[in-house]
């Protein structure tokens, strides 16, 4: 654990860790927050031929601000094209054209399974959710998912009250079993202390790596199952200098980003 | 035939106690005038449906007026949850809704097959979910699951929709409901085709020669069309393209406010009970923020090429 004070703030780590993720000529479907910014970031850095879209209709948006919903006004000037839904989820989505897809939720278990839609009971919901949205067929259809989720026993989960979307259900093959397509399936869990990544064998998370200012035994007190190291568990790199620049000059100068230490994401 | 009266006449001629009612809008180009008036009149035992509900619907369900929500979604996004449908569900207040779950990609596509005239639609989300398991008031014609008949393997089928009503808010019509839109579409263009009757709400009364210069824009075609309505500043805190950016002060005003019961009822007389029209809504909203706050919101030009269709 670093003593020194780190010179960027864990939702830019965050934002950073989602961008790597991201392979130039990936078809991205982007919410809002993190997301994307995080495919921005790749965009920027190693990713350039990257398409971002969101679900509402928009592909390839020139945003002038950071959008604050999927509907936002500054994503239509400049897209390289808008339509609807049926066109992003049915068109992109549906016929097996997106790569990555990010995904957050109130709570996340370790096949990374999501839940958006209640906690509690359904029928006597202790907390009602917004439900699924859009995220239920980007869990199911998108080549690999990207899950951003808070670090603590209660976002974290052994199992969710409710399966909104799909990570990989029960385990190993329950994907195959329902007909998603083949190879899909979340591919990491972004923490604001870990990254975790799935078992090829048993597709149960372990920790891949923790971030600087965190350690290995936080980061196990922390998750409500027992979690599996990695041998080569490692610190997560910091963001670069140019990652960093990116963050701060061109995506969002006015510092949006640090709403997120407000929700906890420190 | 001109279909052109006021939001009022409109409402009071094609939405009725118990109908189905589609209501468009992404944040982009919410029909809430329309909204507001349905509260007005108090037309209740609503069934609605739209993907990715916002602050319009749990203005409904708040107001006591929705029975039944055929739904993907409700939040209020930056603002935070929608209060009015989390206390529907959670305490039974004003009343319990019944809810049946779908996503944005099966609603949307049930909402196609009903504007295309087809039964069903198979769709490839929802398998290995609790989203499965849950089913209220469509009951086991939720879904069904059956054995591909060309390839065997296990396919999800979802019923189409067809409201009763829609209402969408454009940028223009012409007067005989020629409905013309830019900018993000959700499901609007499939929701107000699977309706039997389409009201339509617009920022500007167009000719019909003005349709016909850039005709590719229009979604709805006039037949399908029973009212249109000029509302500028209809969509109103959410926004047009080329009209008016979302108010963000006011979205803001309504989660504030519908925390609370009292709260919510203070909000509804203030902004809906206490109002006229859209127009009386105008006034009262620049009285109350003042002139500047209303002419900050409009967009600022940026027009596209023309575009040609000569041949």
């Amino acid at each position: 654990m670093s003593t020194e004070k780190a010179d960027y703030s864990k939702p830019e780590l965050m934002a950073c860790c989602g961008a790597r993720e991201i392979e130039d000529g990936d078809v991205v479907i982007v919410g809002t927050g993190f997301p994307a910014m995080a495919a921005n970031i790749a965009k920027h850095i190693q990713a350039p031929h990257a398409v971002l879209m969101q679900e509402s209709g928009v592909i390839d948006a020139r945003p002038k601000r950071p959008a604050l919903s999927v509907g936002d006004p500054c994503l239509n000037p400049g897209a390289a094209m808008i339509g609807g839904l049926v066109e992003i989820m049915g068109m992109v989505l549906q016929a097996g054209l997106v790569d990555v897809g990010f995904l957050s939720g109130s709570q996340v278990d370790r096949f990374g399974n999501i839940n958006t839609t209640v906690i509690g009971d359904y029928d006597h919901p202790r907390s009602r959710l917004p439900g699924s949205g859009g995220a239920n067929p980007i869990g199911s259809l998108a080549r690999k998912t990207l899950i951003i989720a808070l670090h603590d026993k209660r976002r974290l989960a052994d199992k969710v009250d409710f399966v909104t979307t799909p990570g990989y259900l029960s385990g190993a093959g329950d994907r195959e079993r329902w007909g998603f397509p083949e190879n899909s399936g979340p591919a990491a869990i972004i923490t604001n202390k870990a990254i975790l990544r799935f078992d090829d064998e048993t597709k149960e998370a372990f920790l891949d790596a923790y971030h600087p200012d965190c350690t290995v035994e936080e980061i196990v007190a922390n998750t409500p199952w027992e979690l599996k190291i990695s041998p080569t568990v490692h610190p997560t790199p910091p963001p670069t200098q140019d990652e960093l620049r990116v963050i701060r000059e061109v995506l969002d100068p006015h510092g949006m980003i640090s709403v997120y230490e407000k929700k906890g994401y420190v | 035939m001109s279909k052109v009266m006021t939001l009022k006449d409109a409402v009071a001629s094609f939405v009725h106690p118990g109908d189905f009612l589609f209501i468009g809008g992404y944040v982009c180009r919410t029909p809430f005038a329309a909204i507001h008036e349905i509260i007005r009149q108090n037309i209740g035992e609503l069934t609605i449906v739209r993907s990715n509900a916002a602050d319009d619907f749990d203005m409904l369900i708040g107001a006591g007026l929705v029975k039944r929500f055929i739904s993907t979604f409700l939040s209020l996004g930056i603002y935070g949850l929608g209060r009015c449908y989390r206390r529907s569900l959670e305490k039974g207040i004003p009343h319990k809704i019944e809810v049946e779950e779908y996503t944005n990609l099966s609603l949307p596509m049930m909402l196609q097959a009903g504007a295309m005239g087809m039964p069903f639609v198979p769709v490839r989300d929802m398998l290995g979910t609790d989203l499965l398991n849950v089913k209220s008031f469509m009951g086991d014609n939720k879904y069904k699951i059956i054995d591909s008949p060309f390839d065997g393997k296990p396919t999800l089928l979802v019923p189409a929709l067809n409201p009763d009503v829609a209402i969408i808010h454009v940028q223009q019509a012409d007067a005989e409901g020629n409905a013309q839109i830019w900018g993000i579409g959700g499901d609007c263009q499939a929701g107000a085709n699977a309706a039997r009757k389409v009201i339509v709400t617009c920022e500007r009364i167009v000719d019909r020669e003005v349709i016909g210069q850039d005709p590719s824009r229009t979604i709805v075609p006039s037949f399908k069309t029973v009212a249109v309505v000029e509302e500028p500043f209809g969509a109103h805190p959410g926004y047009t393209p080329g009209f008016y950016d979302v108010d963000f002060a006011m979205g803001y005003l309504y989660q504030q406010a519908s925390n609370t019961e009292d709260g919510l009822a203070a909000f509804l007389k203030e902004w809906v009970y206490d109002i006229e029209d859209r127009a009386d809504y105008l006034h009262h909203y620049i009285e109350r923020f003042g002139y500047k706050s209303f002419r900050n919101l409009a967009a600022a030009y940026d027009y596209s090429y023309p575009v040609s269709y000569a041949y």
